[in-house]
């Protein structure tokens, strides 16, 4: 079975953390990612709207919408600054219409563009070196409006670089404390992420977010005076995921889902129960049900020699999708098999289906308590859900 | 030292919804004098669904009889039997 080609074996990880100002339910920072598939290109955007709560939240949403789209669309990220600038709406107490940027644009060959107005700015960690960027600033003539200047920079990244987008909340965090008088600084906030990288050389993208996030509230004595926002863009070997789910239509190819627990390099997984069976039948190994702790809303995990995981089929995949949809967090939720899915998921950059087509007749018997779906749509639906919302690479192959 | 009574759940997906969740605590709800004599293990599948017989799931085998409809009072009265 032949599985994608991984390109320049290098693969682009993003994730960001976040905490509202106060008590605000609404952030006023707002960051978006974008996965142009056939360009093979991603484009994030980090946007800071001015204040905090609802308003800061239209500002920022409007501003990294309208990035994307012009990153997306056209090459001239000018022409894409003063469209924003010229869009956004005045603030009736300030009079101004006001929402800083940074966005990130990483295409095929890992050539990296970067556009920033008036955020912190954007740090490039090579290995555990924070290196220093050409910047070229760039004149935005706006309507009825004072020019403003624009940055750009571009470079090529490698494996291993990281590109961490920062709001203001993170630089000013702490300012007017005793420790950081002016606030904990982009000088800082790089040291820190350097020990970070020294302490952990393959930290995810989420890990190094969340750790500079928390930091940051840390600075400012457990709260968060203003939004504080972390993105983070991972330039790393791909981790893959082989997921089997569900029995081969044709009996003769049980054979083949043993050659793949032996020789897939990564990860694996198998949902359904007589999936399991048949792996074990077929490479000689054994299944065993671990009935220690059991969440009721799902049947236990096992366990087997070679496999990362075994699950249930239908049901855990089937609450993994209601995961995913919702993007829930791993840490956050009951333990079970779905949340130890979802977390292999999240944590894996290119995940392969095998899917068999087989049915079990009973599971279409009127009588049953719940309905059960049938998986191959559960896993299209998972496969798309990875694919836009978290930017994984997916294959399905029915088999 | 093994035990009389070897007693494997199935935790299949048909099973599970039909009732076969209640079966995974059968460890804590026997009486004390028949915890000593068994030995509970899961099974991904014990794929008695597919047998077309019409009998109804929830499954458990005990040693090597298979017992359809269990239920925890049906697994206990039928260790008192034997």
């Amino acid at each position: 079975m032949e599985f994608p080609r991984i390109t320049n074996n290098c693969c682009v990880e993003i994730d960001f953390r976040q905490k509202n100002c106060g008590r605000q339910r609404i952030g006023g920072d707002v960051f978006l990612s974008r996965k142009l598939k056939e360009q093979r290109r991603v484009i994030s955007v980090l946007s800071d709207g001015l204040g905090s709560g609802v308003k800061a939240g239209v500002l920022a949403t409007l501003t990294s919408v309208m990035g994307l789209n012009y990153m997306s669309s056209f090459r001239d990220p000018a022409k894409a600054a003063r469209s924003i600038m010229d869009t956004l709406p005045v603030c009736s107490e300030r009079h101004i219409s006001y929402s800083t940027f940074s966005m990130v644009d990483v295409d095929f060959e890992n050539e990296v563009r970067i556009v920033e107005y008036d955020n912190p700015p954007v740090l490039v960690a090579r290995g555990s070196e924070i290196i220093a960027l050409e910047r070229q600033q760039v004149q935005v003539n706006r309507t009825d409006k004072e020019p403003v200047s624009i940055s750009l920079a571009d470079f090529q990244a490698v494996p291993g670089d990281r590109i961490i987008m920062l709001s203001d909340g993170v630089s000013q965090s702490g300012i007017g404390s005793r420790a950081l008088p002016f606030g904990w600084g982009i000088e800082k906030a790089g040291a820190y992420i350097r020990s970070q990288i020294e302490k952990q050389a393959d930290i995810s993208a989420c890990e190094l977010a969340a750790a500079i996030v928390d930091k940051a509230w840390y600075n400012n004595g457990g709260r968060a005076l203003d939004d504080i926002t972390c993105g983070v863009i991972y330039f790393r070997q791909p981790r893959q995921l082989l997921i089997m789910t569900g029995p081969p239509y044709d009996l003769k190819k049980d054979r083949l889902l043993a050659d793949l627990v032996k020789s897939f390099p990564g990860r694996k997984i198998i949902c359904g129960g007589t999936t399991a069976n048949i792996v074990a039948r077929e490479t000689g190994r054994e299944v065993h049900v671990m009935l220690g702790k059991i969440d009721p809303e799902l049947p236990p995990d096992s366990i087997m020699e070679g496999v990362d995981l075994i699950t249930e089929g239908i049901l855990t995949v089937g609450l993994v999708a209601r995961y995913l949809e919702d993007r829930r967090d791993p840490e956050t939720l009951n333990q079970n098999a779905a949340t130890k899915v979802l977390r292999m998921l999240l944590n894996s950059d290119i995940i392969n289906f095998v899917v068999g087509t087989r049915v079990n007749e009973f599971h279409q018997d009127p009588n049953m308590p719940v309905e059960l779906e049938i998986r191959r749509n559960v896993i299209k639906k998972i496969a798309a859900l990875l694919e836009n919302q978290y930017l994984k690479e997916t294959s399905i192959q029915y088999i | 030292m093994s035990k009389k009574f070897k007693i494997t759940i199935c935790s299949g997906t048909a099973c599970y919804v039909l009732g076969g969740a209640q079966l995974m605590m059968l460890e804590d709800l026997l009486p004390a004098e028949l915890r000593d004599e068994v030995e509970i293990v899961g099974s991904t599948c014990l794929q008695a669904c597919r047998r077309g017989d019409n009998a109804q799931p929830p499954f458990v085998k005990i040693n090597d009889e298979l017992i359809e409809s269990a239920s925890i009072a049906r697994i206990v009265d039928y260790l008192r039997r034997h």
